[in-house]
């Protein structure tokens, strides 16, 4: 094995090892999620040195380097104001959902009028419309970072898979028997898993458009499914109340996860696989051991359902939002919940981080999206303007862009 | 609402709930229909862009109510929603003659539609408060309604604006949930 070099990763903080084994160029990630501008650098080092045997003596100076890039680039005060940049007007009925590439560079929105358009955020220029689904376009996904494909769920009962670039159709996956209303590239850029209202869920080969494997079992509408981050698990949920955990490569489930009460609204993995959260109509989250399946907490206060959950790059924190119009913020460690979120006028249906952690981003059906400070819970921005309520948003990976996309039809772009 | 919540509206309706889909020509008078359905105030409507989903309680039944926008350009899009509907609620306004031609179309292309084959329609004959309107019966008879053959129809006089008839609508639309729901 030779270390060939190293590449920083800032959110989540890490160092990537670029190396050389049997003529094949590998890498594998040293994970710092817990860094902060207080760790003892030179202690830090000296562990990783210990555990990783590519790093020798002569590299020492060059990881306290990369170490210190990363803790400036923690220490960067995120005070970015938001304004309106561009109302993007080209769909004729409401929007789904919305995505961005890995730099920001382009976005794209689904839509009920069919089409997955793709957008240039500096310009908001319309660069493609992707065209060929019969009926809603409900979930889209590009195969981030690498962003040059973008893979659309319709409710016409296939999933499409598309060059960012040309807007060709590489792909039209067939085998669903109800709506497509969830999907998501692993993020080796592999496969695309899509989830159905028929229940199942199905993995697909990118490369050569083929079936890999349905993974069935679930007694009811499968409603969100997510990767995690090594891409050899996969998690689904159900309307049938639980969560299931499947293993990628054979597609046989490995665990369900039963305990809640009510469907399945949101669940995902923590950075390091650890841990999964879920989220349910019951009001209540749960945290899961992603290795054993079993229940570690479950995190009450809502008084109405909970409608999307969170965690934030690190792993460290869980943000929920809910349909009684509050959004928590929750300690994954202490499972205390450290902050609400009060003011919106509605449901909360969507909750993310922004990648550095510092900040979370609401959408409701007041019509607003807004920003929060998650250490204090404080509001720190009004993000007005729809005129009917919002289904999506997202941060861009730097988190300095924030698009929306609602029921008016049009989708903004904050910046 | 949020999309978490029309997907719950999308899939195969339990027992007693019914997927109602209100369908009509722009202007005809869906959205205040819905509201005056929801006890809601109808004095600022403006036209439905795309569309708007109410669940109301009629007679034991959970009436989940889906008004879809009618302009031209977005008819296409109506079969977007046809899937799991129960009953169908035809909007025509009584006293825009000029397109009663044109509403006539929409709605035996409706009937034409594999997936509502069989389901029940209610045409509802609003505006009824105006002084032009056409009453039911003549309005019935220009669209040939009595060739409806391939399932169970009304046509029910209203205004959606003052509310009458509109209950007596919704009475034969609790009446006529396929037997399946019942």
């Amino acid at each position: 094995m030779k270390l060939k070099r190293f590449l920083l990763r800032y959110y989540p903080p890490g160092i990537i090892l670029e190396y050389v084994q049997g003529g094949e160029v590998k890498t594998k990630s040293i994970d710092l999620l817990d860094l902060n501008v207080a760790t003892d650098v030179d202690a830090l080092v000296e562990d990783i040195r210990k555990a990783e045997p590519l790093i020798t003596a002569s590299r020492k100076d060059q990881i306290v380097h990369l170490i210190l890039r990363l803790q400036e680039k923690l220490c960067q005060q995120v005070d970015h104001k938001f304004y309106l940049f561009k109302v993007l007007r080209a769909h004729i009925l409401p929007l789904t959902n919305v995505a961005f590439n890995k730099s920001g560079t382009c976005c794209i929105t689904g839509s009920y009028d069919r089409t997955c358009k793709v957008w240039d955020t500096a310009s908001g220029e319309e660069l493609l419309t992707l065209e060929g689904h019969r009926n809603v376009v409900y979930a889209v996904a590009l195969n981030n970072p690498y962003g040059d494909k973008i893979a659309t769920g319709s409710f016409d009962k296939t999933c499409k898979l598309w060059s960012v670039n040309t807007g060709k159709c590489y792909y039209t996956f067939r085998g669903h028997t109800a709506e497509i209303v969830c999907l998501s590239f692993n993020l080796q850029s592999t496969l695309v898993a899509t989830g159905s209202m028929d229940t199942t869920a199905k993995l697909w080969d990118i490369q050569n458009g083929e079936e890999v494997v349905t993974l069935t079992g679930h007694t009811a509408e499968i409603i969100m499914l997510s990767f995690n981050t090594t891409g050899d698990r996969i998690i689904t949920g159900s309307f049938d109340h639980t969560v299931a955990v499947w293993d990628v490569g054979t597609g046989r489930k490995m665990h369900t996860l039963i305990g809640h009460r009510a469907g399945i609204s949101s669940a995902q993995f923590n950075w390091d696989c650890s841990l999964i959260v879920t989220g349910s109509i019951d009001q209540t989250c749960m945290l899961w051991n992603a290795l054993t399946g079993k229940r570690v907490a479950t995190l009450t206060g809502h008084n109405d359902e909970v409608l999307d959950v969170c965690f934030d790059y690190t792993g460290q924190h869980i943000a929920t939002a809910s349909a009684d119009g509050t959004a928590r913020v929750y300690n994954a460690e202490t499972k205390k919940c450290i902050a609400k979120l009060e003011g919106h006028g509605g449901e909360i249906s969507k909750i993310c981080f922004n990648p550095q952690g510092s900040r979370i981003l609401t959408a409701s059906s007041d019509k607003t999206a807004r920003l929060w400070d998650p250490q204090t819970g404080q509001c720190i921005q009004i993000l007005e303007g729809h005129t009917d309520e919002i289904f999506s948003c997202v941060f861009n990976y730097k988190g300095n862009v924030v698009l929306t996309g609602s029921k008016d039809n049009t989708c903004r772009i904050w910046r | 609402m949020g999309l978490l919540s029309i997907l719950r509206k999308l899939k195969s309706a339990p027992d007693q709930e019914v997927r109602i889909l209100l369908l009509g020509l722009d202007n005809a008078g869906k959205t205040t229909l819905l509201k005056q359905l929801a006890s809601e105030d109808i004095t600022h409507i403006t036209p439905t862009q795309g569309f708007n989903i109410k669940s109301v309680q009629s007679q034991g039944f959970k009436l989940n109510v889906w008004d879809i926008g009618g302009q031209r350009k977005i008819r296409p899009y109506w079969r977007n929603y046809f899937e799991n509907t129960d009953i169908l609620i035809y909007v025509i306004d009584s006293a825009d003659r000029k397109r009663f031609e044109e509403t006539g179309q929409e709605l035996a292309e409706l009937l034409d539609e594999e997936k509502l084959s069989g389901v029940p329609v209610l045409i509802f004959a609003n505006k009824q408060d105006l002084l032009t309107a056409a009453p039911a019966a003549e309005i019935a008879e220009g669209l040939n309604l009595h060739t409806i053959r391939d399932r169970v129809w009304q046509i029910q006089s209203c205004s959606a604006l003052t509310g009458e008839g509109v209950q007596d609508g919704m009475n034969w639309v609790c009446k006529n949930v396929n037997a399946k729901k019942k």
